[in-house]
């Protein structure tokens, strides 16, 4: 289907192409002017609707990012036809555990009780496979699959333990060598350790260090995080800062 | 300077020096009254005539702030260039738009009472299921409401131009008039409208996005998405679907910071979507709400497209001497929802309370000082909104799955109760501790579970 769409400064329609009768696999695509510009006083003639100003852009601003703004008018024949194709011809998901928009359960089961892990695997194939091809959604088959059937501690085994060994493995290698550190340069046990606010403290940043900082990357994430949670209040108090710093502004 | 007709008020120009415009104006005595009780600063008292206020741009922002200036014996104009503009946009006024603003129930053309919200994986979640019945979002077509509320200020005294406002001459010396340079498409000279200026004792900017009444005061720039939308005339036994059903689509291929929306207008709907970070895609994302929706939609004719910018914060400058601004030219519309319209009367109607009361009833000459009491007054009572939304935004918008658990979350009833009643009154929705704590952990919960699952699809690969 083709959305004819002309630019503002034509008086004339142009004659586009007529719109395959769509039938089978038309292509969607769009035929657009991206950055028109508008002049003050341009015509939009459009088939419905009088008014001339789609898009309400001035005609100074930068043209770059202006989304097209067009009509499709066409002439009294009729109009294009809203046909999309559903992505490669495919028609939806289809697994034959997925039952009713959502897994049916005793299909995973295992030894009596449900695979979970199983679960979380369709699951992602699913998901994987939506992104990949982005279809519609459907009045009669309405996908009500909810993650939190799948009980805590499915997840839990799946995805904390793994990661909660490895961070643990982490601090308590950090742990060791920073107390065999500390006690070749002070002479202080490790008891002795314990009872010292500094030692304390410098076991709380490693702590929280491991907990945080996992790649290298992190330690951007987190400036531009802590900057990002106060960015929108200061564009907010922007009006403010003036009345603060003098009086009356002249221009 | 012949075609210039200076549309000088008597009385306006208090100091001595010299006009090097003709007409004559004769400056009458006047006193210096004491401070009075609204503000810190000596203000002026006009002899002999009431306060000269514009507002320029005829939308909510506009029409209500001209009606309330009107009621409040102050003189006013209201200057708008398309008298029937059909502004694109979404079109939802919260319910309580309605009594406050005295809307007649005719200008809505769809109560809307269920929400979809669908997922990237079309997860669908239906919010709406605790509204009372009287209880609805409006949705409203912009000629219609902006007229309504146009004819409205008129009613109460208010003069509209229908005119473009070119520029401003911002003033040299305290209390001096701003010049305002229009075209005037009443006058019977040319179907191109005549040139005119006239002078005012303050502006009220409501020219949304663009405004140029923000450009002239330096207001500063704001970042701004576009929102690009067709409407399609669907069959009538798909319209039935939407009789009283909005959608929002989430997803990174209908919008990677915003979302994808179906909603249902008069006897059509506008499909559409919107981005900030990513404007140059914004076909490619329109290509895919529609693909998203196609079943809902096909057999529909493309009536019309439209786009438009959308502010994404307030600009650095709102106010400047006797310049305020209100609306989307002031940038309040909402993050997450892109709610703009309550937002735009209700800070049209705030400003032009603050100059009514700052005037004493157009008695007396207002300052910067005056305004900044409206901007007081917005910033306190709208600032927690505000934030709230930028925070679900923030948390939600930015990734799959973040959406997914969004919707997810919307299932629950304790959810949907609070974000609806704090949509449709416009109040921080108050509730019980225990279950905002349960309504904390099962948040967590719900992103855990979605960005575990996105970590595993990162390994997968589909043979």
């Amino acid at each position: 289907m083709s959305m004819p769409i002309f630019s503002a400064t034509s008086p004339k329609l142009p004659s586009l192409s007529p719109p395959a009768n769509s039938h089978g696999r038309t292509l969607f695509t769009l035929r657009t002017n991206l950055s028109l510009r508008f002049k003050k006083n341009a015509n939009f003639h459009l088939l419905v609707g009088a008014d001339g100003g789609a898009a309400t852009v001035q005609e100074e601003t930068s043209a770059s990012d202006k989304a097209n703004v067009g009509s499709n008018g066409s002439p009294p024949p009729p109009a294009t036809e809203v046909v999309a194709d559903v992505a490669e011809g495919v028609k939806g998901f289809e697994d034959p555990r997925w039952v009713g928009g959502t897994w049916d359960l005793p299909q995973f089961a295992k030894d009596g009780k449900t695979d979970w892990d199983a679960v979380i695997d369709a699951e992602v194939k699913r998901r994987k496979w939506m992104t990949d091809n982005p279809t519609s959604s459907n009045n009669e088959n309405p996908i009500i699959f909810d993650t939190s059937i799948i009980p805590w501690w499915a997840w839990t085994k799946r995805f904390h333990l793994p990661e909660a060994e490895l961070l643990n493995g982490r601090a308590a290698m950090i742990g060791f060598f920073m107390t065999y550190v500390v006690d070749s340069l002070t002479g202080i046990g490790l008891v002795d350790q314990m009872n010292n606010f500094f030692c304390k403290l410098l076991l709380f940043v490693a702590v929280v260090g491991v907990l945080l900082i996992r790649k290298n990357e992190d330690i951007e994430t987190l400036k531009k995080l802590l900057e990002e949670s106060t960015f929108y209040d200061k564009q907010w108090q922007a009006t403010w800062q003036e009345e603060a710093t003098g009086s009356s502004e002249k221009k | 300077m012949a075609s210039i007709t200076v549309n000088s008020l008597v009385g306006l120009r208090y100091s001595t020096a010299v006009e090097s415009h003709s007409t004559a104006v004769t400056v009458p005595s006047h006193h210096r009254i004491k401070a009075s009780k609204s503000s810190p600063t000596p203000r002026v008292l006009l002899a002999g005539r009431d306060l000269k206020v514009a507002v320029v741009g005829g939308g909510p922002a506009g029409g209500s702030a001209a009606e309330t200036l009107a009621k409040g014996g102050i003189e006013t104009i209201l200057f708008e260039r398309k008298l029937d503009n059909c502004k694109p946009c979404g079109g939802a006024i919260p319910l309580c738009m309605v009594p406050e603003f005295q809307l007649p129930l005719d200008i809505i053309d769809r109560r809307v009472t269920k929400m979809r919200m669908i997922s990237p994986s079309n997860v669908a979640v239906d919010i709406g299921r605790i509204l009372k019945p009287h209880e609805y979002v409006g949705m409203v077509r912009r000629e219609v409401l902006d007229s309504y509320m146009r004819d409205r200020a008129a009613a109460a005294g208010a003069a509209v131009v229908n005119g473009l406002f070119l520029k401003m001459d911002l003033p040299k010396e305290k209390n001096a008039p701003y010049v305002l340079h229009y075209t005037d498409y009443n006058s019977k000279t040319s179907g191109a409208g005549e040139k005119k200026t006239m002078e005012v004792d303050a502006v009220i900017g409501a020219d949304g996005a663009n405004s140029r009444v923000a450009k002239d005061i330096g207001a500063g720039d704001y970042e701004y998405g576009i929102a690009f939308q067709e409407r399609v005339k669907i069959p009538d036994s798909k319209m039935k679907y939407y009789e009283n059903l909005a959608e929002m689509y989430f997803g990174d291929d209908v919008s990677p910071d915003f979302y994808g929306w179906v909603f249902p207008k008069s006897d059509h709907v506008a499909v559409g979507t919107g981005t900030v970070t990513h404007k140059a895609d914004i076909k490619k994302f329109q290509t895919a709400i529609r693909i998203r929706a196609q079943d809902k939609i096909q057999g529909g004719r493309t009536i019309r497209v439209e786009a438009h910018p959308i502010p994404e914060h307030p600009r650095p400058r709102r106010v400047l001497e006797r310049v305020a601004l209100v609306g989307d030219a002031a940038g309040y519309v909402t993050k997450c929802s892109g709610e703009g319209i309550y937002f735009a009367a209700k800070s049209g109607r705030m400003c032009a309370e603050a100059i009514v009361k700052g005037s004493e009833n157009g008695k007396r000459m207002i300052g910067e000082s005056d305004l900044r009491v409206y901007l007081q007054k917005w910033d306190k009572t709208y600032w927690p909104t505000y934030k709230v939304l930028d925070l679900l935004q923030k948390v939600f918008y930015r990734s799959n799955p973040g959406r997914e658990a969004f919707v997810e979350m919307c299932g629950d009833e304790y959810v949907q109760k609070m974000t609806l009643e704090s949509y449709l009154y416009k109040r921080v929705a108050t509730g019980n501790p225990l279950d905002d704590l349960k309504l904390v952990v099962n948040t967590i919960g719900s992103l855990v579970r979605a960005n575990a699952l996105r970590k595993e699809m990162d390994k997968f690969i589909i043979v």
